[in-house]
């Protein structure tokens, strides 16, 4: 009730203005999916699930002057029991016609799909490839500055987004908080003729709240309070960069994109992330293959610390260590393949089978089909 | 063999789509004298250019989905089906980017339309052109 009273409100707000004019979009994904007996991934196991990756949303927007727009998203997630929230809600402001200005509550510029992200229908995937998309960190309270422009067949985007963040995670099946203060994110993208080029670059002081690895972490400062606070993850500084090249002929394209993370005085492994997509557009079909990679398997970090303390600390030493570490490593390869078809203009029925592969251990191989219905209006 | 019969599934094609373009022509209001090619109606039509090269603002109108007209115009001028196109749009709409142009259900209402504004830019069958609008030839 109350969600639904705060749309009207935001839709009162907009109407407030006499000549404003108020439009209503919406999108839907409605995805399923099974796994082959005993395997789950993404959250599917071996009985069929509709709810993990389906989402419902409206966006209502509004023009409050010919220069200023308001922006409010309501998103519903499957995987939170189908609760409402408002994602996004923010201001822009046309400074120019090649400048605007946006604040509020904003989706993170880190990933060439980022702001569509949930708009299933703008994509070819079922779903955006995890190892390089799902990731803790995609909205931000705060400001957005966007410059865009052209010269001949160049198009140029530049974007610089500053904030904080505040969002609840999983690592490791344990529940944890991510807090990240003074955000900053540049980005900068090209297109010329069939070519896309992004690069992105993001840092922020970063802090993990995660209650599991308290206790070990207050053992670890029994031995060293400096070791205690190299390892957790307390206001420190976090890198984001990644790039993205892709090829659009129309009838075909290729694209890839890489991503890292970095936390260097933390227990978090450094992260780099990839795919490489391919498909081909025959009519309403686009048939596609895409190959991912999550690496965060870099080998245990401060080792070299241990030597610096007493011969009999140095064996539990290392066991914190490597112990406190361990939870956040994980390797893997992906390889999906499907295809998407355009029932309408605003209908795409999407199929995709995954197989991904634990590079750690084989156990957790994993193999899905999913299936989706993306509509917008 | 097999390239030969490419070249000529690719002659075919290309016949097919220029004698498809032929039959759509982008019409503006008479009094618009802005010089227009296809770059800068794609540019319009994909809501990247907001300004006639005179200065003027501009308010491109689509039609619907489902006709043969706009099919056609999405894949001669703007290169891409009216799918990928309503992608696009999807992209833009939901990052509060963009507005995807007006549409109208018919040639009829286009020519209402843009007779009436001298803003606004569209497309209709060349057969359907009167003399309250003013072709435009994207040469």
């Amino acid at each position: 009730m109350k969600k639904v009273f705060a749309l009207s409100a935001v839709a009162l707000l907009l109407s407030g203005t006499a000549n404003a004019e108020i439009r209503i979009n919406g999108f839907a994904n409605l995805v399923g999916g099974i796994t082959s007996s005993d395997d789950s991934l993404y959250g599917y196991d071996e009985d069929i699930n509709f709810s993990e990756q389906s989402l419902f949303a409206i966006q209502v927007s509004g023009d409050i002057n010919d220069r200023m727009t308001a922006t409010g998203q309501l998103v519903a997630r499957g995987s939170d029991d189908y609760n409402a929230d408002f994602e996004w809600a923010y201001l822009t402001y046309a400074a120019t016609d090649n400048v605007s200005v946006s604040a509020g509550r904003l989706r993170m510029p880190l990933f060439r799909y980022s702001a569509s992200l949930d708009v299933g229908y703008s994509y070819h995937w079922v779903v955006a490839p995890s190892s390089v998309y799902d990731v803790p960190f995609n909205n931000v309270d705060g400001v957005k500055v966007d410059y865009s422009g052209y010269s001949g067949d160049l198009e140029y985007t530049f974007q610089l987004t500053g904030g904080k963040i505040e969002n609840d995670f999983t690592l490791a099946g344990q529940s944890a908080d991510l807090e990240v203060n003074n955000v900053l994110v540049g980005t900068a993208d090209f297109t010329y003729l069939n070519w896309t080029f992004r690069v992105v670059a993001a840092r922020g002081d970063t802090s993990f709240d995660i209650p599991a690895l308290d206790p070990v972490l207050a053992q670890l400062g029994q031995i060293d309070p400096n070791l205690q606070d190299l390892l957790a993850a307390n206001d420190d500084d976090g890198l984001f960069y990644g790039v993205s090249l892709e090829y659009d002929a129309f009838d075909w394209f290729v694209s890839a994109e890489l991503t890292g993370v970095e936390i260097e005085d933390s227990f978090y492994p450094e992260e780099m992330n990839y795919y490489v997509t391919a498909g081909m557009r025959s009519g309403k079909w686009t048939p596609f293959i895409t190959y991912e990679k999550s690496d965060l398997n870099d080998g245990p970090k401060f080792l070299d610390k241990v030597a610096g303390y007493p011969a009999p600390f140095q064996g539990p030493l290392t066991q914190l260590l490597v112990g406190i570490q361990l939870p956040a490593v994980s390797e893997n390869s992906t390889t999906s393949v499907g295809v998407r078809y355009d029932y309408d203009t605003n209908i795409a029925l999407k199929m995709d089978v995954t197989k991904f592969s634990d590079d750690i251990d084989e156990g957790n191989d994993a193999s899905l089909v999913r299936f989706a219905v993306n509509y917008v209006f | 063999m097999i390239s030969k019969k490419v070249v000529f599934a690719t002659f075919v094609v290309l016949f097919a789509s220029f004698s498809l373009s032929a039959a759509t022509t982008i019409i503006v209001h008479p009094g618009n004298s802005a010089t227009l090619d296809e770059k800068t109606v794609q540019r319009i039509f994909l809501g990247k250019e907001k300004k006639f090269s005179d200065g003027s603002e501009t308010i491109p109108v689509n039609q619907s989905a489902d006709s043969t007209v706009r099919a056609d115009f999405d894949e001669n001028v703007l290169g891409r089906s009216s799918s990928q196109v309503s992608a696009y749009w999807s992209k833009l709409v939901f990052t509060g980017k963009g507005v995807p142009p007006k549409e109208v259900a018919n040639d009829a209402e286009v020519i209402d339309l843009i007779s009436k504004n001298p803003s606004a830019i569209g497309y209709v069958d060349s057969s359907s052109v009167t003399d309250a609008v003013k072709a435009v030839s994207l040469n």
